[in-house]
């Protein structure tokens, strides 16, 4: 079936790939609540292109739904509610402090983890197919990245913008390696990220409210002493 | 062996049966009847079982297969056959008295739970003891101990039962991990869970059996109330119901003994070579410690029950000097030395569980009558409860060891023992045995002046409150359930072959009993007689002596008169209850001389008429104390290490979900880095 | 059991007998010695006889607080110390009844008649009682390790606890100069004085509750249990004298049935006992009653001769 990869087709993924982790670094490195969401918004583009790029190569039509719903619901709608949410937020928190890790070695981290994620890609032994190949390091550095993010982080925010990045490589490993589930399942997965989003913007909300910030040193107490 | 297992069946049904009726008949008329009945009846026919299993060969069956791991597989040889007896007689007495002294507990809401209880712990103990399978032993076990966890609670008004309570589960836990442990080290050697596969001698390494027994001895130890373990035993047994401490201390101690044997003996842990001295003198040491431990703090105890639980430690301590014993001689291939060790150990678990059922019993009615069970609150109950009095003397006799009774039999044997370690080949063996002699004589005279304090102060001289005055003699019943041990004690002194012929037909020993009046003799290596005993024959003796001196005493005298008068009193008149003795100050001689061990803390504050004459006091106030040094250093130091361990711990546990999310982090690629690099070799 | 006939079982009884008869003239003895050693003339040797026939006349007065226990003591005390006396050899090697009991059972009837004593002085309820039982109890605790590890040491050279088996061996061999025995000798005197209430243990002879522990459980008891109580301890004390001179000097020892070496050994017999009985009386003469507390490092002594025989032994 893969007689028909071209060999330009095969460059289109490598460039497509550089591109989503270029975007990934976007996230990383910036302090700023909208450039996360910027940055996120066209990770998520680059992917329904990737996706798009599958469907082409596979001749599976139920991707391009799939890619076309990842651009409506993960570009558009999801950017949309958190930028409403911290719109009603008060200015001077909408900044991330002081990390837990700063900035510059937040970057080398990545860095490193996008080198560990090849490097773990390569003990698998996954054969011939070259989607595979090239977008499978790629997914597991968004996973790994999107957890570092979390963790490095102060604000509820970036740890919601963590998370989808999780939910992104996590999307992209699952169509690469099934050529995507059902159309039944993608839907619900969706569904299902646009709800934990939305619920997670009220709570943000809510917990500004409460403690006059969103930094989730907040939530730490778990005795009352 | 089809009717063996119909009364097994039956058993199990009666004991089912009381503890459903238990459950359900609260408040009726004759619920102590609808719970007690069945579980006396069940135990009697325990007893006839065990006996018929003596007389036939055993039970060995299996029922049914989970997953061809788990089979519910029971054997009942001789081993099982002998613990069942203590169970079943133990349990009869037991039952009976409980028919009266649950009516106490009448006005409780949940008595319905206590006769349930009852009646499941009794048939759990049954189940440990012939359980065949590592599973079904640790599920039993652990009914066995869930079901005495909640009996010791019972009481839960009394926020010290609670403590002791959770104190208990703590420590049976711990020993049932350790348990646990040695089975599944055993399980990794054979591949079954079947305790027929842990018999098979070849298939096991030695060094493995040895770990899996220290494992399995620390185990079934803290159960049993071995020192330094056992400092759950004084705070659990008093704090149940009486028939319930009777229980505990009589039985469900003799069941960890059980497992200790079973070890020992039939999975062949040990063997007739000499790397086992090290084994045997461990639990000789332990023993020894025990047995001292125990009965020197029973003798300061005011508390009968308490008393009377670390007395049991004592004897428990016996038991395995007993034990070690036997596993030293059998290691120099001195067998008949060993087998008259083991015999002397066995016949003590047969005494003990009679005479300390016995006390606690008895221990029971005098809380039943008094509503207290401090001895210094009582006295003068002789003349308010004589049977009690005679049944609770008949136990001291027994425990303390004087002839005629039973308890003189098993410390003779166990004394025979310890005099014959002159044939064991070394001398470092011989002198510590010699001081293991020593601790043991030291236990004997420590618990003849213990229950000469207890009984003379609980039932002699005055009353010294008025808590006494109300007494009365209690119930029939629980006088009944009490004669049938106390009458057991009586007739195995008088004729320990009967417990020496069940011992030795139940172990399948290489000893020949013969006729009922055989003598217990051995004889030593010019082929003298080292020593022999007949019990009949000091019995006809004692009569001919009493009838001899009677006519004496008749003939010379004459008949003379007996008039009654009060005690004299040096002529100050006015004898209060506060001029006699107390049981502090019974005690306190030898307090002082084992100060070192009790650390005795005395406090006197006098209070004066005036500054100028320290001669005339108005009134003194004593305080004086004993410190547990068990509970300060050993628990005390562990406790607050642990606390300070688990303290730093805690850091972990920050409250940041970024710690935690870095925690996944980590074990995630720890884990891929892990068989990443598996999977490319 | 049928190993002997029934003339030897005759002359058991009789050694039984014997003991129990004579032992209220060796307590006569000692009191003369003690008298004469202090310059009083002291009643005559055969005084406590009288003693006894006396009180077995007389009415007795029972304490109202007491129980079944006090008038039983005496009897129960009466009965273990003379079937006890059933297992001493006295003029012949053995004891018939060796088969029946041995030393660990001597041992237990002298407990057995002492539990009961302890219970008799709380039973009155007097403090008299309470102190005696106290301090008896004390004792005992201390006597009692004292006294196994003599008997292992015994044991242990002479081939058994059976007082037959230790006796014949003794009288067959001269093991007295082995040091091991001679440590086992110091310890048993010791432990003889402790269990019989003599100076500096227990005074036998006071009257003051200072220096009471025997006097003070018997203080209540008058007419026929008096004369049984102060016959027991006679005859405890005679079992552990003819113990004694049985183990340590065992000279003239029957092993045949014939009248001239039992007549021969009944004398050796009295000869000996009395000279013990002297002796243990001179010593008591020596020494003042001590405080209550530093009796026990005397037995603490008997305690570590004993195991220096021990480990004698095993050398």
């Amino acid at each position: 079936m893969y007689d028909l990869i071209l060999p330009t087709q095969i460059d289109l993924l490598h460039i497509s790939a550089v591109i989503l982790l270029i975007a990934t670094f976007g996230i990383v490195v910036r302090r700023g609540f909208s450039d996360w969401l910027h940055a996120y918004r066209y990770q998520t583009i680059i992917l329904s292109g990737i996706v798009a790029l599958i469907a082409l190569i596979t001749g599976i039509w139920e991707l391009y739904i799939v890619s076309a719903l990842t651009l409506g619901i993960k570009a558009i709608i999801i950017p949309k509610v958190l930028f409403y949410v911290t719109k009603k937020l008060d200015s001077p928190i909408k900044l991330e402090m002081n990390p837990y890790v700063s900035l510059r070695i937040s970057v080398i981290v990545s860095a490193l983890l996008v080198a560990m994620s090849y490097f773990m890609a390569l003990q698998l032994p996954i054969s011939s197919d070259e989607t595979i190949s090239v977008f499978l390091p790629v997914s597991f550095s968004l996973f790994f990245i999107g957890l570092f993010i979390i963790i490095s982080r102060r604000k509820a925010l970036s740890q919601i913008v963590g998370l989808l990045t999780i939910e992104n490589g996590l999307f992209l490993f699952a169509v690469v390696v099934t050529h995507g589930f059902s159309l039944i399942i993608e839907i619900g997965l969706m569904a299902d990220i646009l709800i934990g989003v939305v619920i997670s913007s009220i709570l943000l909300f809510r917990m500004s409210q409460t403690f006059d910030s969103i930094d989730i040193k907040n939530l730490e107490s778990l005795r009352d002493d | 062996m089809s009717e063996n297992l119909f009364i097994l069946y039956v058993i199990f049904a009666f004991f089912s049966l009381g503890a459903t009726l238990g459950l359900f008949t609260r408040g009726q008329k004759y619920h102590a009847c609808f719970t007690y009945i069945p579980s006396a009846f069940a135990s009697f026919l325990t007893i006839i079982l065990s006996v018929i299993i003596f007389s036939s060969e055993g039970i060995h069956l299996t029922f049914f297969n989970i997953q061809h791991l788990f089979d519910f597989e029971i054997f009942i040889d001789g081993v099982a056959a002998f613990f069942l007896l203590i169970i079943g007689l133990i349990s009869f007495a037991v039952s009976i008295y409980s028919l009266s002294y649950s009516k106490k507990f009448d006005d409780k809401k949940n008595n319905s739970a206590l006769g349930m209880l009852f009646n499941v712990f009794i048939i759990s103990m049954i189940l440990v003891v012939i359980s065949n399978n590592v599973f079904f032993f640790l599920v039993f076990w652990e009914l066995m101990s869930l079901t005495s966890f909640f009996l010791v609670i019972y009481e839960h008004e009394n926020k010290n039962n609670l403590k002791s309570g959770l104190t208990y589960l703590v420590m049976t836990h711990l020993g049932t991990g350790f348990i646990f442990a040695s089975f599944i080290l055993m399980y990794t050697q054979t591949g079954s869970f079947s305790f027929d596969s842990f018999r098979d001698v070849a298939v096991i390494p030695q060094y493995v059996k040895d770990i899996a027994f220290v494992l399995a001895f620390v185990g079934f130890g803290t159960k049993a109330g071995m020192v330094p373990l056992h400092t759950w035993l004084p705070k659990a047994h008093p704090s149940a119901p009486s028939n319930v401490s009777a229980l505990m201390s009589a039985v469900m101690l003799k069941i960890a003994i059980y497992g200790i044997v079973r070890y020992l003996f039939d999975f062949n842990a040990i063997d007739s070579s000499p790397d086992y001295v090290w084994l045997g003198m461990g639990i000789v040491v332990i023993g020894s410690i025990s047995a001292l431990v125990g009965i020197l703090y029973a003798l300061v105890e005011n508390d009968i029950k308490r008393a009377l639980a670390f007395s049991s430690i004592e004897n428990v301590g016996i038991i395995f000097i007993g034990l070690g014993l036997s596993v030293v001689f059998a290691a120099f291939h001195l067998l008949s030395l060993s087998v008259l060790a083991f015999i002397a150990s066995m016949f003590h678990t047969l005494n003990h569980s009679i005479f300390k059922g016995l006390l606690f019993m008895t221990a029971g009615s005098i809380h039943y009558s008094t509503h207290t069970k401090n001895i210094e609150d009582l006295g003068g109950l002789i003349k308010k409860m004589p049977w009690t009095a005679m049944m609770f003397l008949i136990g001291s006799i027994a425990i303390i060891g004087l002839p005629p009774l039973n308890g003189f039999i098993g410390e003779w044997l166990t004394l025979q023992s310890l005099l014959a370690v002159f044939q064991i080949p070394s001398n470092i063996l011989q002198v510590t045995l010699a001081f293991a002699l020593l601790a043991f004589a030291l236990t004997i005279g420590l618990a003849g002046a213990t229950f000469v304090r207890l009984f003379g102060i609980t039932f002699l001289s005055k009353s010294r409150s008025s808590k006494v005055v109300n007494a009365v003699e209690v119930p029939r019943l629980m006088l009944i359930g009490k004669a049938i041990l106390a009458s057991s004690c009586i007739l195995l002194g008088i004729l320990p072959f009967i417990g020496i012929n069940l011992i030795v037909s139940a172990f399948d020993l290489p000893y020949t009993p013969s006729s009922p009046f055989e003598t217990i003799s051995i004889t030593n290596t010019v082929d003298g007689n080292f020593a022999s005993l007949l019990m009949p024959g000091v019995l006809i003796i004692f009569i001919s002596v009493l009838v001899g001196i009677f006519a004496f005493v008749r003939i010379i005298g004459g008949k003379t008169k007996t008039t009654k008068h009060g005690t004299w009193d040096c002529g100050f008149g006015n004898l209060s209850e506060k001029t006699q003795y107390t049981a502090t100050s019974l005690a306190e001689p030898i307090r002082r001389i084992f100060g070192i061990f009790y650390k005795p803390y005395n406090d006197i504050d006098a209070d004066f008429y005036a500054k100028e004459n320290l001669y005339l006091k108005k009134s003194i106030h004593v305080i004086s104390t004993t410190r547990n040094i068990f509970d300060e250093k050993l628990y005390g130091k562990v406790i607050s290490g642990s606390l300070f361990v688990l303290d730093k711990i805690r850091k972990i546990q920050s409250g940041k979900v970024n710690a935690y999310i870095l925690y996944i982090m980590i074990t995630l690629i720890a884990l891929l880095i892990f068989v990443g690099f598996g999977t490319h070799e | 059991m049928s190993d002997f006939s029934m003339l030897e079982y005759g002359f058991g009884i009789l050694q039984a007998l014997l003991i129990i008869i004579l032992s209220p003239l060796i307590v006569g003895i000692m009191r003369k010695i003690k008298a004469k050693s202090q310059k009083r003339i002291g009643s005559g040797i055969l005084q406590p006889y009288y003693d006894i026939m006396k009180l077995l006349k007389k009415d007795e007065v029972v304490s109202d607080q007491s129980s079944w226990i006090f008038r039983a003591t005496p009897w129960i005390n009466f009965v273990t110390t003379a079937s006890a006396a059933f297992f001493i050899p006295v003029f012949l090697v053995y004891s018939p009844f060796g088969v029946i009991g041995d030393i660990l059972l001597v041992v237990g009837l002298f407990a057995l008649g002492r539990f009961f004593m302890m219970l008799a002085g709380l039973d009155v309820a007097s403090s008299f009682g309470g102190l005696g039982s106290s301090r008896e109890m004390m004792i005992s605790v201390l006597v009692e390790p004292a006294l196994f590890m003599t008997i292992f040491v015994i044991a242990l050279f002479y081939g058994g606890t059976n007082i037959s088996t230790i006796v014949s061996s003794a009288n067959d061999t001269s093991i007295l100069v082995v040091p091991g025995i001679l440590f086992a000798l110091i310890a048993f005197f010791i432990i003889m004085m402790a269990e019989t209430g003599k100076l500096p243990f227990d005074n036998p002879s006071t009257h003051l509750e200072l220096t009471m522990i025997h006097e003070a459980m018997v203080l209540e008891y008058s007419g026929k249990s008096l004369a049984l109580m102060e016959w027991s301890h006679a005859i405890k004390q005679m079992i552990l004298f003819t113990l004694f001179v049985d183990i340590f000097f065992p000279w003239n020892f029957v092993e045949q049935i014939s009248l001239v070496g039992i007549s021969f050994g009944i004398i050796a017999f009295i000869v000996k006992v009395s000279a013990l009985a002297s002796f243990t009386a001179f010593i008591e003469t020596r020494v003042a009653k001590w405080r209550l507390f530093r009796v026990s490092d005397l037995i603490a002594m008997a305690i570590s001769s004993s195991m220096i025989g021990v480990i004698f032994f095993f050398l």
